[in-house]
């Protein structure tokens, strides 16, 4: 009995204060994936590798436009991984959730 | 050894086997279809071979026939898988179930998948299947679309009935409290003891080994990644060494220490939480809050070196995606920060004679029950059976590292908790041997071309032996075979909980750590 109870002072608390206190995601966390709409060309690699298949590249009316949707998506990194102009990095965001699923869409376009 | 070994076989059987090819320490004999039984059984009770799986293909498209495995786990780091073939016009085979309880599950599954029967099967029963589902439809042949959405029909499922003066049943589930997935547990009693359990399950079919068949080698990883959600990089390990194997690929040394790192990190955090668990189930909260907190511990270091609390995304097939080097510092302060706290809770914990009334002597499993079961992992362990893929069929970086494999007599919740308290200690020591020893130079060999082929992977998840064979045609996954420890261990406890109170129905639940979605995908 006193062998548990100088465990558990000596241990003391160990939650943290999230999320009155924000917890930050260590480095090469694999959080939401950030486009960065100036670097991306517009290749379809990622959407290519992408295991689930949330990330479309479209074409209409004289615009290219590059979608991801969080919906699916499984912070793999295979986008990441391939993009060869660095334009897809996973972040360390990991608050996704969202009352709308529009929210859980990225869109970059491009007119061609 | 395994030459010889195979001299013998053929010299007992000259007239029934038709061919044998071997391939890497798989050796495959095709034998007679009426002859299977009777080699199955000499393989299994004079060689003493475990049987770990049993699994049917559709070749009706190359040779007009279904086939079967039976796979067999041999000394000296060697497979035998018995081949028959089933022809389509006479889609039954005899069953091997009245001669090793452990075909029992596996037949039943073929029956449903294939539609292939096990002809005299004690219980042929649908076992996947729900009494909704239509007779005729045969998810895993060739010619059943994946996209099939089957009309429901009129059908009922019989229980097995245990009458007599006193006898209730207690059905417990679908449904449960708590977050776990569906499963049906339906108990007669008399008084407290009880006296059957059948267990139902299959509730939440995803239909994953038809998946493989329609997507691509490098996304099949993370397929085979989200099978069992905490034995994850136990199945990726095991998926990527097929397909490595079927290739010729050998994984850079780095990445498969690498491998094992992971591997380890992911058996801590499974036992701990088991201990967790069971600390729960007999009302010990101090154990459970103490043993959650280290869980949470090796999670974050987890998510700390990979990005990833449950160890995903790193593996791919010819090696690892990310390199964790830098990040030894890091791993081996916390492993002795942690080590000491384990130790001084499992201290706690087993001297405790609260969990020790508990916990000794309930839920016992014989060593004869799990042998014929195939009970596998710390479960088995906990029965007295001495086997660990790590040692018996070493893959990653495991022959060249030192380590125990504890074995235990008793087979009750005592024993089951023990064996992993002790395997944690053993995991501890592995990371610590494989950081010192990792070698320098790439993570990663690149898979230019596969030719076709087929191969066996495996490895120990922390649950037990985690089995997948993958047959490659054309680039593309013709077939993938996944056995999940949990698919042998689920019957175990229908065993496990005779006699004992309903009460302990939960703790001994606990302590053989059965996955839902691992057995049913």
């Amino acid at each position: 009995m006193f062998d548990i109870l100088i465990k558990t002072l000596r241990t003391g608390r160990v939650t943290s204060k999230y999320p009155i206190r924000q917890d930050i995601a260590p480095e090469g966390f694999r959080g939401k994936p950030e486009l960065l709409p100036d670097k991306c060309t517009f290749c379809g690699e990622c959407a290519r590798v992408c295991p689930p298949g949330v990330i479309w590249l479209t074409k209409e009316k004289g615009e290219e436009k590059l979608t991801l949707s969080f919906c699916g998506c499984i912070f793999c990194g295979m986008c990441e991984e391939v993009c060869p102009g660095g334009a897809i990095r996973l972040s360390q965001e990991y608050e996704l959730a969202s009352k709308t699923k529009d929210d859980l869409l990225t869109i970059i376009r491009r007119s061609v | 050894m395994p030459e010889e070994l195979i001299e013998t076989i053929k010299k007992e059987f000259r007239n029934l086997i038709l061919d044998g090819t071997v391939s890497n320490n798989e050796t495959y004999l095709t034998v007679k279809k009426d002859a299977a039984v009777r080699i199955c059984d000499y393989l299994h009770h004079t060689l003493d071979f475990p049987l770990i799986s049993i699994f049917a293909t559709d070749d009706r498209a190359k040779d007009g026939c279904f086939k079967i495995h039976y796979v067999f786990s041999c000394k000296g780091d060697v497979f035998i898988i018995i081949k028959i073939k089933v022809e389509e016009t006479t889609p039954r085979f005899a069953t091997l179930t009245h001669k090793i309880p452990a075909a029992n599950w596996y037949e039943r599954e073929i029956q449903d998948m294939f539609g292939l029967a096990p002809v005299g099967h004690p219980d042929p029963r649908r076992l996947i299947h729900f009494e909704d589902w239509a007779a005729g439809l045969y998810p895993l042949r060739k010619d059943f679309d994946i996209r099939t959405k089957p009309d429901r029909v009129k059908g009922e499922y019989t229980y097995r009935k245990v009458e007599g003066e006193g006898v209730y049943e207690i059905p417990v589930g679908p449904v449960h409290a708590g977050v776990i997935e569906p499963g049906h547990f339906r108990f007669s009693v008399a008084g407290e003891p009880i006296l059957n359990l059948e267990i139902r399950h299959f509730y939440t079919h995803k239909g994953v080994e038809k998946l493989f068949e329609s997507v691509s080698l490098d996304k099949a990883v993370f397929l085979a990644e989200r099978i069992s959600g905490d034995n994850s990089a136990a199945h990726a390990v095991a998926f990527c060494q097929a397909v490595e194997k079927i290739a010729g690929i050998d994984i850079p040394p780095r990445a498969k220490y690498i491998r094992t790192i992971l591997l380890e990190l992911e058996r801590m955090y499974n036992h701990m939480g088991d201990i967790a668990g069971i600390a729960t189930d007999v009302a010990y909260p101090f154990g459970a809050a103490h043993a959650n907190y280290l869980k949470e511990r090796v999670m974050q270091l987890n998510e700390k070196v990979t990005g990833s609390r449950f160890l995903r995304g790193m593996n791919a097939i010819g090696g690892v995606r990310r390199d964790i080097g830098d990040k030894k510092d890091m791993i081996l302060k916390e492993l002795d920060l942690m080590q000491k706290d384990f130790k001084e809770l499992m201290e706690l914990l087993f001297n405790s004679p609260s969990v020790a009334d508990r916990i000794e002597t309930t839920g016992r499993i014989t060593g004869e029950i799990a042998k014929g079961l195939h009970v596998v992992g710390p479960a088995g362990r906990a029965s007295g059976i001495d086997s660990d893929v790590r040692r018996d069929h070493p893959y990653a970086a495991y022959s060249e590292l030192t380590f125990k494999v504890p074995v235990l007599k008793t087979g009750d919740v005592n024993a089951r908790t023990r064996v992993r308290a002790d395997e944690v200690y053993e995991s501890m020591a592995l990371i610590r041997q494989a950081l010192s020893d990792l070698p320098h130079g790439e993570i990663r060999t690149e898979l230019k071309t596969i030719h076709d082929g087929c191969a066996l992977g495996y490895s120990e998840a922390p649950r037990g032996e985690t089995l997948y064979w993958v047959n490659i045609s054309n680039n593309r996954i013709e077939r993938c075979k996944v056995r999940d420890p949990s698919f042998c261990n689920w019957l175990s406890i229908e065993y496990a909980v005779l006699d004992n109170i309903v009460p302990d129905f939960p703790i001994i639940n606990k302590s053989l750590s059965l996955s839902y979605s691992g057995n049913d995908m």
